[in-house]
């Protein structure tokens, strides 16, 4: 009994003492970057790889280049497991010294979000987040580059219709969706272009405890019989529905992802089974590139990273991806470290950093990183860029660029955009709106 | 010495039913309540609101509602989660269709909702008791959050599916939203927690709290005696889910900040039910302790090895919360089977004692 009570004694007041004191994390000269990592949970087969891509270019950075500009780029990951509740800790967590914060989940942007105006830190969700982000008048401190899942849906329909929306009248397209606010991001945009064309859209959800277990989704497809299946599907849910489809013979040459549906790994379990499939992403893997030739060379083959050379993660889509994440948030930095002529520039300055992106194809080629990524841009009004995508088909092996760069219809989406940006404003009031768009 | 009860005399029944019968035990409620209300406020930075204090309080009051159901009257439960989803979906319900609605009063509300939901979900219980009710719960507990995401009024047509909090004044302060300061949501949790607490001691030491642990003991002896078991059973799901549902709309709304339907599902329940377990069923106090440690353990266990420099990932420390959570239920399961109250209770009777062995 006393040494229990002195070891319970001993553990509470070093728990108190430990727990009142701030977390003290970046020391000067450096930045510090967070990350709402989830390596683990249902989704770490996706989150993985891509955590590991943006762990390596920063590392790389650092080897390389000894930080960007000199400064130390302090990169720190924090484990959520795409639990939102562990989102918000992680975001308390980590934002005192941040210049920025990456919340790696819709859920988790969708809390964070209202913190920024207050908190002041920018939140970079690079390809998900909520679409109407990109209205960046009322989202002062959200940005989602390169292309928002309203791009997304877009892209998809217009490549499976060939750019003539109207021949879609009379069909029906299936959305096969995360039950989540990510899978369900989609849908106003859809069941607007759906009114517009005359198609019929489904909506199919899929919960998340039942994610590995679509057979009840699939019984509902073969009965339907949609003439294109859509995939908002994210870490075991893509798995699923690949496996689930391979088995109902359902034709993979009309079944299309978003870019988080397009994982190796997945289509790796059913091989030549998913001979066909598509999936939509603004980054294509090129591992013969300068970049990521550096990236071999600094950081895999010194004994830096953590990824899994024996799976190929090294040439996986999300690996890349990964890599290209950081590769938008530093060109953001670096953006505001010339603007401000300062080394460590703070979370303020960051923002027009993250405002003032060119990754034109020039920058691009400087980098390495050619055709890695689409061109984009962002300004003070723009938050998004709209880069666009390319269509990556799945040979049997490896996922191949099978188009160019396809533009989302943005005549459609920019009324819906400023209009849920706007009932965003209105709910959560006072929500300061910059109309002029100044710094 | 600290505890020695010499000289304290009860010289009626009043005195001897009273809420401290040992004085030291009045003194320590004054500190723990000094550093709640005061120390703590002054010393904390926003980190350890957000992420200790202010979860800790909202955990133990969830515990708390499913003790007095389960500790106090024997009714086995796995609906908690669902039962705070209720009492968030009505306050986010409440305010935004009154919005002049004191959000005081919103909270209030919102645990009748849940009440309701929790009487009907009990009903099964005037029949089948044990597991059997367990499973009934647990029927409530997948239908309410189905429910949460299918229904989308609940959630007033959101295209994310998300309820959010918008910001709430109550006198010109902010007290929920994103303009809220983490030091006026603790106070606003701490407040609510202390009155409901009190509530919560004074019913289980009354006429309703002997009656609930008469059922829960023998519940055909209870109804031998002359006690209405129908009224027992539903009395401690109405008390209990009111207050599981303030505990729901306080969790969204002074501290989350928003919520999806899956935030209600299953591991919240458990999560609850953890905390109750570690703590002690049919214990008040149990309820803090046992919040404390499962929502401090995790941050602990990420902040310590940080601290003395040794680095550790953080799927890592994820994967080590998860082994030591469980390692901790079962090793306070085989010492302790009446969790860490019993423990206070134990070292208390040592101090009264004391320094003098029996």
């Amino acid at each position: 009994m006393k040494t229990w009570m002195k070891a319970a004694a001993t553990a509470s007041a070093m728990a108190v003492g430990i727990a009142l004191a701030a977390p003290a994390l970046a020391q000067d000269g450096s930045i510090y970057i967070p990350n709402l990592s989830y390596r683990t949970g249902p989704f770490a087969a996706t989150g993985t790889p891509l955590m590991n891509g943006q762990r390596d270019y920063i590392t790389l950075l650092n080897e390389r280049d000894g930080g960007l500009n000199g400064a130390k780029l302090v990169y720190d990951e924090c484990e959520t497991g795409y639990n939102t509740e562990k989102g918000v800790e992680c975001y308390e967590k980590t934002k005192a010294n941040a210049v920025v914060t990456q919340p790696w989940s819709t859920g988790i942007t969708l809390q964070v979000l209202p913190k920024s105006n207050v908190d002041e830190i920018p939140i970079l969700a690079p390809g998900y987040g909520f679409s109407a982000m990109a209205d960046g008048k009322v989202f002062q401190w959200a940005f989602n580059p390169p292309s928002s899942y309203w791009d997304g849906a877009s892209m998809i329909l217009n490549h499976i219709s060939d750019n003539d929306l109207s021949s879609l009248s009379g069909k029906k397209i299936a959305l096969l969706h995360l039950d989540h606010p990510f899978g369900k991001e989609p849908i106003p945009l859809l069941e607007k272009l759906a009114a517009e064309h005359g198609f019929t859209l489904l909506p199919i959800p899929v919960g998340l405890t039942e994610m590995q277990n679509q057979s009840a989704q699939w019984l509902q497809i073969r009965r339907e019989r949609p003439d294109f299946v859509v995939m908002w599907g994210w870490g075991a849910m893509n798995a699923g529905a690949l496996t689930e489809a391979a088995k109902t013979k359902y034709p993979m040459d009309q079944f299309v992802g978003i870019w988080w549906s397009g994982h190796d790994g997945d289509l790796k379990l059913i091989g030549d089974q998913g001979k066909g499939y598509r999936s939509i992403s603004w980054s294509v893997p090129n591992s013969e590139s300068a970049l990521m030739q550096d990236i071999k060379r600094h950081v895999v083959d010194a004994g830096k990273s953590h990824i899994n050379q024996a799976e190929g993660e090294f040439d996986s889509v999300f690996y890349q991806r990964g890599v290209m994440i950081s590769v938008i948030l530093v060109e953001g930095i670096r953006a505001a470290q010339e603007e401000f002529d300062t080394q460590t520039p703070d979370a303020v300055q960051v923002r027009w950093g993250l405002e003032n992106i060119k990754l034109d194809e020039a920058r691009l080629k400087e980098l390495g990183a050619e055709g890695m990524l689409v061109p984009f841009s962002t300004s003070c009004a723009d938050h998004t860029g709209h880069g666009g995508g390319w269509m990556l088909e799945w040979d049997g092996s490896k996922f191949v660029k099978v188009s160019d760069i396809i533009q989302p219809d943005r005549s459609a989406i920019e009324p819906l955009e400023e209009e849920k940006a706007r009932e965003y404003a209105e709910a959560n009031a006072p929500w300061p709106v910059n109309e002029e768009c100044e710094m | 010495m600290l505890y020695r009860t010499a000289g304290q005399f009860k010289t009626s029944y009043k005195a001897d039913h009273a809420l401290f019968p040992v004085r030291q035990d009045a003194l320590l409620l004054g500190f723990i309540l000094l550093l709640a209300f005061v120390v703590f406020p002054l010393t904390a930075s926003e980190f350890t609101f957000r992420a200790l204090l202010i979860p800790v309080l909202i955990y133990s009051l969830a515990a708390l509602g499913l003790n007095i159901l389960t500790g106090y009257a024997g009714q086995l439960s796995l609906g908690t989660g669902a039962f705070m989803g209720v009492g968030a979906y009505a306050c986010y319900k409440l305010l935004t269709i009154f919005p002049e609605m004191n959000i005081v009063i919103a909270i209030a509300m919102s645990g009748f909702f849940s009440a309701a939901v929790g009487v009907l979900f009990g009903l099964p219980s005037l029949r089948i008791k044990g597991f059997y009710l367990a499973i009934a719960t647990l029927a409530a507990q997948f239908f309410l959050v189905w429910l949460f995401q299918k229904w989308a009024w609940l959630y007033n047509y959101n295209a994310s599916g998300a309820i959010q909090v918008p910001n709430i004044d109550m006198f010109g302060i902010t007290v929920a939203g994103p303009r809220a300061t983490a030091m006026t949501q603790y106070y606003f949790v701490l407040g609510v927690v202390s009155v409901i607490t009190l509530f919560a001691i004074n019913i289980t030491r009354g006429r309703i709290g002997r009656m609930w642990k008469a059922v829960r003991d023998m519940d055909i002896a209870a109804e031998l005696v002359g006690i209405n078991l129908m009224r027992a059973k539903l009395t401690a799901f109405f008390v209990s889910s009111y207050i599981v549902g303030v505990s729901g709309a306080l969790f969204v709304f002074l501290w989350r900040g928003a919520a999806e339907a899956n935030l209600f599902d299953i591991p919240l329940s458990f999560r609850v039910l953890f905390i109750a377990i570690i703590g002690g069923l049919g214990s008040i106090l149990g309820n803090y302790l046992g919040a404390i440690l499962i929502v401090a353990l995790p941050v602990i266990i990420s902040t310590v090895p940080a601290t003395f420099g040794i680095p550790v990932d953080s799927a890592m420390v994820e994967h080590l919360n998860v082994m030591i959570v469980g390692a901790l239920i079962i090793t306070f399961l085989i010492v302790e089977p009446h969790g860490l109250a019993r423990f206070w209770a134990v070292i208390r009777e040592k101090l009264i004692l004391w320094p003098f062995p029996h």
